[in-house]
């Protein structure tokens, strides 16, 4: 039964990863997820200072403010101080997570926060905290979390397709017939500021960022329409978060680490296989 | 000129510090062909790209059907510069038109059998509708720019502002762009294009305006395509101007190439 809880929680990050991760990796900004992951520290320890405890609600709003407002530094230094977005990413979050750091270390002697927690997660554990779902059913908080949040990426996404693909594909041409982009682009952050939040405190910084870029990456070498780009990714995802559960179980090590592992072998083989491919056509159409 | 369809008055757009469009000033008219030409870095995308909204002017305005642009939206349709886009993103020629229908529909809402019928004779329109299902990563450049201007279509508009439409495409595109112009102009449209051959420039367009950051001249073709003007725009680049000139000279050989 353990096991099982831990294998849908990591298939529960898999999808809400992918999702997001498949518009990230269109709008060339993947690492934001990293940004987000790292950035979160600063609300965390004010979310603790504020609410004086460590219980999972108030550390989480904390933790998700202070991810929307790295995705606020970043757009403002891209937009305002013309840095490439690549370049904002580095120092905003370099910047947040360093005060983080520095804050935690000097008055936050108790808060209950721990650095390799923070990188590498505590997937192993989920099962620690059951609550009920009815009389005879139990099902981990953190898992329970992760599900309402799939609910509601997937509403989200399936609601704002139109408006999500034309701001990715063609920016400039979506202001010109009046689109909001700004609105698009902080509905997408919301959204990869929450998976982030939710994700890392159950998988850790890494795997979150191995599910947002490695599935997408690979269900791209694949497809070329973006609904099937986006399915097919959460299906990679799943796939690896299972293999690679098992794998660690068969070498006894870190479950994260493992299943980061595995997203980066399949890319490899479908990376291989499809250059392949491709080259067949090239040879063809030439 | 009766009814200007676009107005620039004391228009400015700095990237930074540096001008990119320096205190502009004209009126456009309807229902005309008009090409908006200067050197490289002049200035001539960042003028539609101000026009239609997408960056802010720093002092001055633009107005269009003598209106806020947000009140005539629907009106206009803008064609990027192609090299804009990626070309490798996983979508289809008619989903990439299908965007022209965005804006009409909502973007909350699903596309009708009307706006099917729309997407459809817009890529007909350019003779594409036999690569509807094909992925954009398998297009050429000529082919790239059709449906780009099959988007455009699609929208319905009045007023079309296209961003070096000719620019890199193949022969047989570039004469079925300027076919459809031609066609779109004989139904009232109003045309606006960023465009660089100075030889073709003639045959192509009714009016002109000429821009280095600074306007150098705006006005009918035969007026503002002259010697002078095209020194003043271009300045250095000497070799380019005196073959024009020459053509110009020679009245009796048409300027249209081949």
């Amino acid at each position: 039964m353990n096991d099982l809880y831990i294998i849908i929680t990591a298939c529960l990050v898999a999808i809400n990863c992918a999702i997001v991760g498949s518009f990230l990796v269109m709008r060339k900004m993947v690492m934001i997820g990293d940004a987000i992951s790292h950035a979160v520290l600063p609300g965390i320890f004010f979310a603790y200072l504020l609410s004086g405890s460590t219980s999972s609600l108030p550390i989480l709003i904390g933790a998700a403010a202070s991810g929307i407002f790295a995705t606020i530094l970043i757009e403002w230094f891209t937009q305002k101080a013309r840095l490439q977005s690549d370049a904002s990413i580095g120092v905003s979050y370099t910047l947040l997570f360093a005060i983080g750091i520095i804050l935690i270390s000097k008055f936050g002697e108790n808060a209950d926060i721990d650095q390799q927690c923070v990188l590498y997660g505590e997937l192993e554990y989920v099962w620690l905290w059951l609550v009920p779902i009815g009389n005879h059913f139990f099902i981990p908080q953190q898992t329970l979390i992760l599900l309402s949040l799939t609910l509601i990426i997937i509403t989200g996404v399936m609601i704002g397709f139109k408006g999500l693909f034309i701001t990715t594909f063609d920016p400039n041409f979506a202001i010109s017939t009046g689109v909001a982009i700004g609105f698009w682009h902080y509905f997408l952050m919301g959204g990869v500021s929450l998976t982030t939040v939710v994700s890392f405190e159950s998988v850790g910084a890494i795997l979150v960022v191995a599910f947002l870029s490695g599935p997408p990456a690979i269900a791209y070498l694949l497809t070329e329409n973006l609904k099937k780009m986006i399915i097919l990714s959460c299906f990679f995802g799943i796939l690896c978060a299972i293999i690679g559960f098992y794998t660690a179980k068969l070498f006894d090590v870190s479950i994260a680490g493992a299943i980061s592992t595995i997203i980066g072998l399949v890319f490899t083989v479908v990376f291989i296989i499809s250059t392949q491919k491709k080259s067949k056509i090239d040879v063809i159409s030439y | 000129m009766t009814d200007p369809i676009i107005e620039a008055h004391n228009l400015t757009v700095l990237y930074g510090r540096k001008p990119a469009i320096w205190n502009v000033d004209f009126k456009l008219p309807e229902k005309q062909v008009i090409g908006i030409m200067g050197p490289n870095g002049s200035g001539k995308s960042t003028l539609l790209k101000t026009i239609m909204g997408i960056i802010p002017p720093s002092t001055g305005y633009t107005k269009v059907y003598n209106q806020e642009l947000d009140r005539v939206r629907d009106k206009i349709s803008y064609v990027p510069q192609r090299q804009e886009i990626d070309w490798d993103f996983p979508a289809s020629v008619w989903d990439i038109v299908a965007m022209g229908r965005f804006h009409k529909r909502g973007l909350f809402k699903r596309l009708t059998s009307e706006d099917n019928d729309i997407i459809s004779d817009s890529l007909q329109k350019v003779n594409m509708l036999g690569y509807a299902k094909r992925q954009i990563s398998q297009l050429s450049g000529g082919q790239q720019q059709r449906i780009f201007l099959a988007r455009a279509i699609a929208q319905q508009g009045d007023l079309f502002l296209m961003d070096e439409p000719f620019a890199g495409v193949d022969i047989a595109t570039e004469e079925m762009i300027i076919a459809l112009l031609k066609e779109m102009k004989s139904q009232g449209k109003t045309l606006i294009i960023v465009h660089h051959d100075l030889h073709t420039a003639q045959s192509y367009f009714d009016h002109l305006v000429l821009m280095n950051t600074r306007l150098v001249a705006c006005g009918k073709i035969a007026d503002v395509f002259t010697d002078q003007v095209l020194t003043d725009t271009y300045g250095g680049k000497l070799t380019t101007i005196s073959k024009i000139s020459q053509e110009l000279e020679n009245k009796e050989f048409p300027i249209r190439h081949k």
